[in-house]
């Protein structure tokens, strides 16, 4: 066996791919195709894109099992906003922990004590007669009870419309709606009316399907006529009207006000089969909610007014302007009402203002949708609050009504009448909302977009000077962190000034509170981001100080942000800047193991190893491995920073390198401190490491120093077995690549005389057979890698020196016949190894390609494939046919490459080509 | 066996100058010989004086003779025979005849003491050894567009103002003292196909308002030799306010769909009459009222006030 002379420079050339000069970028956008075809497409693209992501409203769907009715009722999904409304209504009012109506039964049997007392009618069958329940006295009943009565009583609904006995359904719904009356457990009243809605909605549905369809068919089932969606009540048939007027009279013959309210809605537009002009039953029903004495029971009934009028072809906002102005006075009437004529005054009344609120928001919501400005005007001075111009001290509105408002408003309306706005807020000052709510409202929706200059001004000095007035840190906060961004848009240093006092001497010398905190972050948060340099900051006035005051995971947040904000693109090199900076990583580092959240210590992480790499100090080499060495003992917590401290410190080693021959020793320190730091590093990134110094050790001429890390690089393989976690592919893949790095690094390192010549290679060998572990598509390539080496260090020249002070092993042993005679044995050694790692391969198609990697490696690692070499590579070229297709590439140029450098090889090959 | 009767319109609804049309559909799983079908019209009115308003009771009691309004019988098949299946035979009868007339065609209506009904019979005789089959049914007349109120409704509504000072029977101290107003107007002649309509408002009230009702009564009137005996009955409440107080000077609409059946148009005849009233009830909270739960709604209680009016029924086109 005899090693192959190359001429590496020569088959780089050969082998290297032809080079075109490109005329544009590949990765360049083309040049954009006419607009307009391209906006078809997307069109055509969304009418019938199914999203599988958007899933279908389970409730709905598996309440109809109405066959005759099931397409057409499925058209009239509740509309997604009213979907998610709902969920976030009970969301925010959850009866108890276990809200899950589907998993219901489930839920019943793993507790049954959550009792909710009701002191009216609650179980449904007492409905029948309430007499007799009154007698019992008070009863009780789970609310999961309640709620899966509710779901039996949708059912029966259904079965009994199906089964023709419309007259129960209708009667059963009454019950249902009936329900809604009771406010006793003001708690769970919203989730009732979500239940209690859902039903009515249903039986709307089915009403109208009804009629609908007897509109368009006769009797017999033959079709009468198709109804447009626009249709005229002249095109209903008599017949159709009648039972129309029907449904209408007998949910009208219904005593109480609530349940006929509900039910008239349920089938509200039911009424353009009798009517083109359904609007004057809104405004009459509008009118007759007025009836419901309970506050909370008629500001949901307005909520489900402003939803089935929707359903409506077309309608005006008038009603819901009413709904509006109804729902103040009904507020006012709450909020100045005696204290003795509630039971728990003051707690209920916060209660029934908060249950009222989701409905003041849906309402004002649909009221606002799509109104042009003037449209806008006209609604607000419908409301009262235009009225008079030049008075604005006279109106004032309920201020959480105020506060919903303020958020629908169109933008340019707000910008625009800003000033009546803070006298509006100035004025509405009660119990119902907090007023500082309304102010930082105010400042959300100003910097919505750009507002002129005085106007802000305006705003500004009005409402510093009312927070100014304000004890609390929290009120005080909460305004300031609205108008933060305005301020530092307008560059009111003035203002930011007062504010940063404000904050100051609110949160100094107290302990603030978590949810100020909360406040006090985003306040500083925006300051950070605002400014490009962290000196700017730190030289706001009081800024430090109220930094001071900052704790827990706020103030994580904050140091977090700002080493991001200093790390973003500068190298930090004030001393004053990197020891404040050190300080604030500790106390992050230090707070981590509180965060119990992975993926928050990684961003620490990452933030830390970032700003030690961004650290610089210029040519006070001494001064940055001081600082490294700080680092090691301050953020000992986290692995991956120091890798950075290693990457740190080798590059620093480069770099007095480069500077002068003085710097010595402080390279062997370099050196050192890496060597020492990487055993505490995670095992498996210890193989790089340890790589990477030793090329920066031998750079440096410490040769017996580079030899000890290359034997630590070996030995730390040993440990990596033991870890689990390390097979993903790219983990396997990355670390066959270090190894075949450490290949090409040991052809410049030279041999010594107190070790055999094939030290390294046979250790790598050695190892890497003994480990189970390598499989052995790693095996077949790091033998390659092995193979291809010692035919390298075979060479009489070899490629690449590292430099003229360190001899390579072609001088060493120019001409030493034993040094080649070791290679060769040692090459022996491992070949046998990699056929044997070929054929051990379980997978088919890899089998095939490992067996012309080491065909081809054999092929250019020795000369005249001869008796000895020539069957094994027959063998290989026969295992990978019979792996792979004929027609497969990398098969052909193989077989082409043995022929090319055999000639003798060719007989053989004839009988068996392809 | 069975025979049923379908009428053409699925309302029942028929005018006397109009023919009551249908179909006589008949099922039956062997042939069958009858001796004709006839098809009868029934229409009358009946009354009946319970005790109480009329005094004297037990000598007055009971079924006073109906009038009747028509009575009409055709054959409209000679004897013959029905094949097996369902057969299902047309017939079409005028009701109102120019020859005979009985009576009125008073509409329809279902009261206490006074019903007017009309009914329409099939009778199919099969000989003595067979039953005859027949089958009733009752439709509804309703008067004819000829005989309607030519002149328009009156569009004019009534104010009421109901105070502590118009009631007429005692009242709780605390809303005597106190008082209260509450003002509002009302439509009292309303289109049988329309509604009770008008509005209320409540100005004032010392003490909080637990409900606002509008009660619909008839007043059933019968000649009864010298005498006329008069009962009114509650028909239909209506809430126009619920459980809780209601705000001040927020206008509520009186909104009542008439109910069918159970009213008909003001009605004056000699023997008879029908007349109906329209009630606005407010109930004041009190806890007095808690201890009368089931109560004669026509009875005023200390807790209640209220303002009745005669209301006119009327079938308009």
């Amino acid at each position: 066996m005899e090693f192959r002379p190359r001429n590496y420079s020569a088959e780089l050339e050969s082998h290297a791919l032809p080079r075109v000069t490109a005329a544009a970028h590949p990765l360049c956008a083309s040049p954009p195709s006419p607009p307009v075809a391209q906006v078809d497409v997307v069109d055509r693209g969304n009418s019938d894109f199914f999203d599988p992501l958007r899933g279908t409203d389970n409730d709905a769907n598996a309440a109809v099992p109405d066959h005759d009715n099931l397409n057409e009722y499925a058209d009239i999904q509740p509309t997604k906003e009213w979907t998610s409304f709902r969920r976030l209504l009970m969301q925010r009012f959850p009866v108890s922990k276990m809200v899950s109506v589907s998993t219901m039964p489930d839920v019943l049997m793993r507790s049954g004590k959550l009792h909710e007392k009701s002191s009216t009618a609650m179980h449904l069958e007492e409905l029948d007669d309430p007499q007799k329940f009154a007698d019992e006295g008070v009863k009780t009943i789970t609310w999961q009870e309640y709620v899966s009565r509710l779901h039996e009583l949708k059912d029966e609904i259904t079965r009994s419309w199906q089964a023709e006995d419309r007259v129960t359904s209708l009667k059963l719904s009454i019950k249902v709606a009936k329900l809604l009356m009771d406010t006793s457990v003001l708690e769970f009243y919203p989730t009732l009316f979500v239940l209690v809605t859902d039903i009515m909605d249903m039986l709307g549905n089915l009403v109208w399907q009804r009629i609908k369809r007897k509109a368009e068919f006769s009797e017999d089932g033959t079709l009468r006529c198709s109804l447009a969606e626009n249709f005229q009540a002249r095109d209903i048939c008599a017949d159709a009207k009648e039972t129309c007027y029907n449904w209408f009279s007998k949910i009208g013959a219904v005593q109480e006000l609530l349940p006929r309210i509900y039910l008239e809605l349920a089938i509200l537009p039911c009424w353009c089969f009798l009517f083109d002009q359904p609007l004057d039953s809104l405004r009459r029903l509008v009118m007759m909610t007025r009836g419901l004495g309970d506050p909370v029971a008629s500001a949901y009934c307005r909520l489900y007014m402003a939803h089935c009028a929707q359903k409506l072809p077309s309608h005006d906002i008038g009603y819901l302007v009413t709904c509006v102005n109804d729902i103040r006075v009904i507020l006012m009437q709450i909020l100045s009402a005696n204290e003795r004529s509630h039971k728990n005054g003051e707690v209920n009344k916060k209660l029934q203002v908060s249950l009222m609120e989701p409905t003041i928001e849906y309402i004002m919501k649909c009221l606002f949708n799509g109104l042009t400005q003037r449209q806008v005007h006209e609604v607000l001075s419908e409301l009262g609050l235009m009225k008079n111009q030049q008075d604005l001290g006279s109106v004032s509105c309920v201020s959480i009504i105020l506060h919903h408002l303020l958020k629908e408003l169109p933008i340019e309306v707000v910008s625009t009448n800003v000033v009546q706005i803070l006298h509006l807020i100035e004025f509405s000052k009660d119990n119902s909302f907090g007023q500082h709510l309304n102010y930082r409202l105010l400042g959300f929706r100003l910097y919505e977009r750009k507002s002129p200059a005085h106007i802000v001004n305006t705003v500004l000095d009005k409402v510093i000077q009312v927070i100014g007035m304000y004890d609390s840190l929290d009120e005080y906060l909460k305004v300031v962190d609205a108008y933060t961004d305005l301020i530092l848009q307008n560059q009111m240093n003035n203002h930011l000034n007062a504010i940063l006092e404000g904050i100051s001497s609110r949160a100094l010398n107290k302990r603030v509170k978590e949810d100020e905190m909360l406040s006090l972050q985003s306040f500083i948060v925006k300051l950070l981001s605002h400014f490009k340099h962290l000196e700017d900051v730190f030289s706001l006035v009081q800024f430090p100080e109220i930094l001071d005051v900052m704790y827990g995971k706020s103030q994580d947040v904050v140091f977090l942000h700002i080493l991001n904000m200093v790390t973003r693109d500068d190298h930090i090199s004030d001393p004053t800047s990197i020891q404040l900076l050190f300080e604030i990583a500790h106390t992050l580092h230090d707070n981590v193991e509180f965060m119990n959240v992975k993926d928050d210590d990684g961003q620490v992480a990452r933030s830390i190893s970032r700003f030690v790499l961004m650290v610089d100090y210029g040519a006070e080499m001494e001064q940055h491995l001081a600082f490294l060495v700080n680092c090691r003992g301050a953020f000992g917590r986290f692995n991956e920073l120091k890798e950075t401290l290693v990457h740190s410190s080798n590059s620093l080693a480069i770099q007095a390198l480069k500077c002068a021959k003085k710097h010595l020793s402080f390279f062997k320190a370099c050196v050192t401190f890496s060597e020492v730091t990487i055993p505490s590093v995670s095992a498996q990134r210890q193989f790089d490491l340890f790589l990477e110094t030793a090329e920066v050790a031998f750079l440096g001429g410490l040769v017996s120093h580079s030899d000890g890390l290359i034997d630590s690089a070996i030995t730390c393989l040993h440990t990596l077995d033991i870890i689990d976690g390390f097979r993903t592919p790219t983990d396997v893949e990355g670390l066959v690549s270090s190894i075949r790095k450490l290949c090409g690094f040991l052809i410049m390192v030279p041999g010594t005389f107190s070790l055999p010549v094939t030290y390294f290679p046979n250790n790598l060998f050695t190892l890497i057979s003994s480990r189970s572990w390598f499989e052995p598509k790693m095996r077949t390539q790091i033998f390659s890698a092995i193979i291809l080496l010692l035919t390298t260090l075979s060479q009489k020249r070899l490629p690449y020196h590292a430099n003229t002070q360190i001899p390579g092993n072609d001088m060493l042993y120019y001409g030493d016949s034993s040094y080649n005679q070791e290679l060769v044995s040692l090459s022996k050694l491992v070949l046998e190894n990699l056929l044997s790692a070929v054929q051990q391969e379980p997978s088919q198609a890899a089998r095939g390609i490992m067996a012309l990697e080491a065909c081809n490696c054999i092929a250019s690692s020795f000369m005249q494939l001869n008796s000895e070499l020539s069957p094994v590579c027959l063998t290989l070229i026969e295992t990978a046919k019979s792996c792979l297709s004929a027609q497969d590439r990398y098969l052909q140029s193989t077989v082409q490459l043995l022929n090319k450098q055999c000639p003798t090889f060719v007989g053989t090959m004839v009988s068996t080509s392809v | 066996m069975a025979v049923e009767l379908k009428l053409s319109r699925s309302n029942r609804i028929y005018r006397p100058s109009e023919a009551l049309e249908g179909k006589i559909v008949i099922k039956t799983q062997s042939s069958i010989y009858h001796y004709g079908i006839r098809l009868t019209v029934k229409g009358s009115v009946n009354l009946q004086v319970r005790g109480g308003s009329a005094g004297v009771v037990e000598s007055f009691y009971g079924v006073i003779k109906p009038i009747p309004i028509v009575n009409r019988t055709i054959e409209i098949k000679s004897s013959g025979k029905i094949g097996l299946g369902t057969t299902e035979i047309p017939f079409s009868m005028n009701l109102r005849q120019k020859d005979e007339n009985l009576e009125r065609f008073y509409e329809t209506f279902h009261g206490a003491n006074i019903s007017i009904q009309y009914l329409v019979s099939v009778d199919i005789p099969r000989g003595y050894l067979h039953k005859s089959l027949s089958a009733t049914t009752e439709f509804i007349v309703e008067s004819d567009k000829a005989d309607l109120l030519q002149r328009p409704l009156s569009p004019e509504m009534v104010i009421f103002y109901i105070t502590q000072d118009t009631q007429r029977h005692p009242l709780l101290h605390e809303l005597k003292s106190g008082g209260f107003r509450v003002t509002g107007k009302i439509s009292t002649q309303c289109s049988l196909s329309g509604t009770i309509s008008g509005e209320l408002t409540v100005e004032a009230s010392a003490v909080p308002i637990q409900a606002i009702d509008i009660q619909l009564f008839r007043v059933e009137s019968i000649l009864l030799g010298e005498k006329i005996v008069t009962e009114t009955s509650l028909i239909q409440t209506t809430q126009a306010s619920d459980d809780g107080d209601v705000c001040r000077y927020l206008t509520l609409p009186i909104y009542v769909i008439l109910p069918r059946l159970v009213t008909c148009p003001t009605t004056l005849a000699g023997p008879f009459s029908i007349e109906f009233k329209v009630a606005i009830v407010i109930s004041f909270q009190s806890e007095l009222s808690k201890l009368h739960k089931k109560s004669d709604p026509k009875i005023p209680r200390l807790w209640m006030a209220m303002e009745t009016l005669p209301l006119e029924l009327v079938r308009a086109k």
